[in-house]
């Protein structure tokens, strides 16, 4: 664990890193200050912290890959990247059926100055962990509606691989530590959102007055300002409790929340949020495709609700 | 004690006397009153009511997350109503904090134990949301102070034995300054209660008029003019641990829902929405406990657990009236009345306590710094 004077120069750190680098630039800085270190001794805080400021930036680095080698327990080195799951969803990024290895999958731009990946697959026994290498791979660069997180769409066919770990009982639990820190990046990119409404509120003069003076203006930001709270709450919580069911609970109220926060920032930011002169797009847009990253508030949602249907009980989560 | 062992011996406890503190087939407000009564005695003779309460009020010391996890105990179990139960945890604290040591000391035990009921006096007929304009009024006589005025929205006034009040004791225009807050006996000659039936069936708030009624000196709860110093103490409380207590009542009303509801009638992501809500919420209120455990002070960020509070317990019993549509619509037998009550009780969620807007102005105002809003 870190003591609070620990944890605050590894916040600042992390911040004058994040504010100003991205790409394979953020990962050597992120390097530079020991974050894989942090990540072992403190994970809550190191999770919590870089991903909230990594998302308060709008920036990207191949963090994310590194939290869920963690959770498989493997060392990812500098040279090998990590395959997510498609679009929303969270099963494993590739199929191994019969010895073969089929990989339809995400992963971040690193990927593309990476030789190998780690590429975890469903098959009949149960997921396995595999490297493959990056040549043998299809890697299409993604521009979508977010261009600037530089995400890489992964096919292959009958890919050649070894076993990194024989048998990982692992994925549920990297995904959870996946879903950890994307709850805390929405957390982090919600924040800006938030204070770029703000600011404008106060700054913008009609009617002879900011409109920070307006009830419907100040409720909307006020309401955001729950959201996120909530959201902040239940993603510190959800890294106390550690399971499965609590990260895809906070992961799915982050999600919710930046949408929520996006909406009302918007509104507020009118005319001159909806340019691209003004940088709320930027959040707006990585929000909106981190929420579907390992699972989108919307389908975690529908099925905790069915598997709550179905139990008819409700898990008691965190003693006081 | 610490919370771990608090837990383990209380569960225990409640287990072997079930019997004694179940609530009985009763449900008009008498029984309830006299029901929680018995609880808070049984648990009081026990100890348990004692813990997170300091010694010098009868209490037995420890940390306040011990009556944080009884109330959640007692709500969880459906042993008693949070609403009702937690008064007290609204109004002890003010004693603690604001009344002379002796009367403390004398009258914390007595409201602990549930030998007495005790009311909060804040708003008024013209004084609601604008809690600096009440008007019910103190001026100096011999020994104290004679009060005359009214009083709205109290709850349980009928059943108290004593009343935090706020009275104006400066002029008109002293605005927040010149508040007030008494502590009174609710026999003393002069007061009149009128209970108020609500739309849900109960008569949980009162009227009170004051007719030239004599107070003590002695009640005076902190100083002349330290009223709205009181008041802003208290209404945090109104947003910690009785909240914390009321998310345990709403999780045991979703599932006991989850079991009641005819299946297909509720919608899996209207379900799975609020569960995770109800998670965010008990993370939200467990970080509160532990900050109030920690001796921090409680201010306005207690407004933010308030609006996810009462946008859940609206979002639970809408889900309630989906799923038991024809008990919640035409029922008569008792199971059916009591998620009547329960989902038009709900309806009040975003008025009581602060509603939904001034809480929402709180936050704009105080922990968004967006400066005046007129």
């Amino acid at each position: 664990m870190m003591d609070a004077e620990e944890r605050e120069l590894f916040a600042k750190g992390i911040q004058h890193a994040t504010a100003s680098r991205s790409g394979a630039d953020l990962d050597a800085a992120l390097a530079d200050l020991g974050w894989k270190d942090a990540l072992a001794t403190d994970p809550a805080t190191t999770v919590a912290t870089l991903f909230e400021h990594q998302g308060a930036a709008a920036t990207t680095s191949s963090a994310l890959d590194v939290v869920l080698a963690d959770a498989l327990q493997v060392d990812l080195d500098g040279s090998t990247g990590m395959l997510l799951p498609p679009l929303g969803s969270t099963a494993p990024p590739a199929a191994l059926v019969d010895g073969v290895l089929s990989v339809r999958g995400l992963s971040t731009s690193g990927l593309a100055t990476r030789a190998r990946a780690l590429v975890v697959s469903d098959d009949a026994g149960g997921t396995t962990a595999h490297v493959v290498d990056v040549a043998s791979l299809d890697v299409r660069s993604v521009r979508g509606i977010d261009p600037g997180l530089g995400l890489v769409e992964v096919t292959g066919t009958a890919v050649p691989h070894v076993d990194a770990v024989a048998a990982t009982e692992g994925w549920p639990g990297a995904v959870a530590a996946g879903q950890r820190a994307l709850a805390h990046e929405l957390v982090g990119v919600s924040r800006t959102m938030l204070r770029l409404a703000r600011e404008h509120a106060l700054d913008r003069v009609q009617f002879d007055r900011p409109i920070a003076g307006f009830q419907a203006v100040r409720h909307r930001l006020a309401e955001s300002f729950v959201a996120i709270e909530a959201a902040d709450a239940a993603a510190g919580a959800a890294c106390d409790d550690g399971t499965p069911l609590t990260a895809a609970l906070a992961k799915a109220v982050a999600g919710r929340s930046a949408r929520t926060v996006a909406r009302h920032a918007q509104q507020v930011l009118a005319g001159i949020g909806f340019t691209t002169e003004h940088p709320l797009h930027l959040s707006i847009r990585r929000a909106l495709v981190l929420d579907h990253l390992l699972g989108a508030s919307r389908s975690l949602t529908g099925s905790l609700g069915a598997d709550l249907l179905r139990d008819r009980r409700l898990p008691n989560l965190l003693p006081l | 004690m610490d919370l771990a062992e608090f837990r383990a011996a209380l569960d225990l406890w409640l287990d072997e006397h079930d019997a004694e503190l179940a609530p009985g087939a009763g449900e008009t407000m008498d029984e309830e009153m006299a029901h929680l009564a018995t609880v808070k005695r049984l648990a009081f003779d026990a100890g348990w009511m004692r813990w997170g309460w300091p010694e010098r009020v009868g209490g037995l010391g420890g940390s306040t997350l011990l009556r944080g996890y009884l109330g959640e105990a007692l709500t969880a179990r459906g042993l008693v109503e949070p609403g009702l139960y937690s008064l007290t945890e609204v109004l002890a604290p003010t004693m603690i904090d604001y009344a002379r040591p002796e009367l403390a000391a004398e009258m914390v035990p007595r409201l602990l134990r549930g030998d007495e009921t005790w009311c909060q006096g804040f708003s008024e007929p013209g004084t609601g949301s604008n809690l600096a304009a009440l008007a019910c009024a103190a001026t100096r006589v011999d020994d104290g102070w004679s009060v005359s005025g009214q009083k709205v929205w109290t709850s349980l006034a009928q059943y108290a034995q004593r009343c935090v009040l706020l009275t104006r004791t400066g002029g008109p225009d002293s605005a927040h300054r010149g508040i007030t807050a008494l502590f009174v006996d609710m026999d003393s000659p002069g007061i009149t209660v009128r209970p108020i039936e609500t739309m849900h069936g109960r008569e949980e708030f009162c009227e009170v008029f004051f007719d030239d009624v004599l107070v003590p000196g002695d009640r005076t709860l902190g100083g002349e003019g330290q009223g709205w110093a009181v008041a802003m103490d208290l209404l945090p409380f109104e947003r910690s641990t009785a909240l914390w207590h009321r998310g345990a009542h709403l999780h045991r009303s979703l599932e006991t829902l989850l079991q009641a509801a005819d299946p297909g009638t509720l919608r899996p992501d209207e379900v799975g929405e609020a569960f995770q809500q109800l998670f965010a919420l008990r993370a939200r209120s467990r970080a509160t406990q532990h900050r109030m455990a920690a001796g921090d002070r409680l201010g306005p960020e207690t407004s933010v657990d308030k609006i996810l509070l009462a946008t859940l317990e609206q979002q639970v019993f809408d889900l309630a009236l989906d799923g038991l549509t024809d008990e919640v619509l035409l029922g008569d037998d008792p199971d059916a009345e009591r998620w009547r009550s329960r989902y038009l009780y709900s309806r009040s969620a975003t008025i009581y306590g602060g509603s939904a807007e001034i809480q929402r102005n709180i936050v704009a105002r105080r922990l968004l710094d967006l400066g005046p809003d007129r």
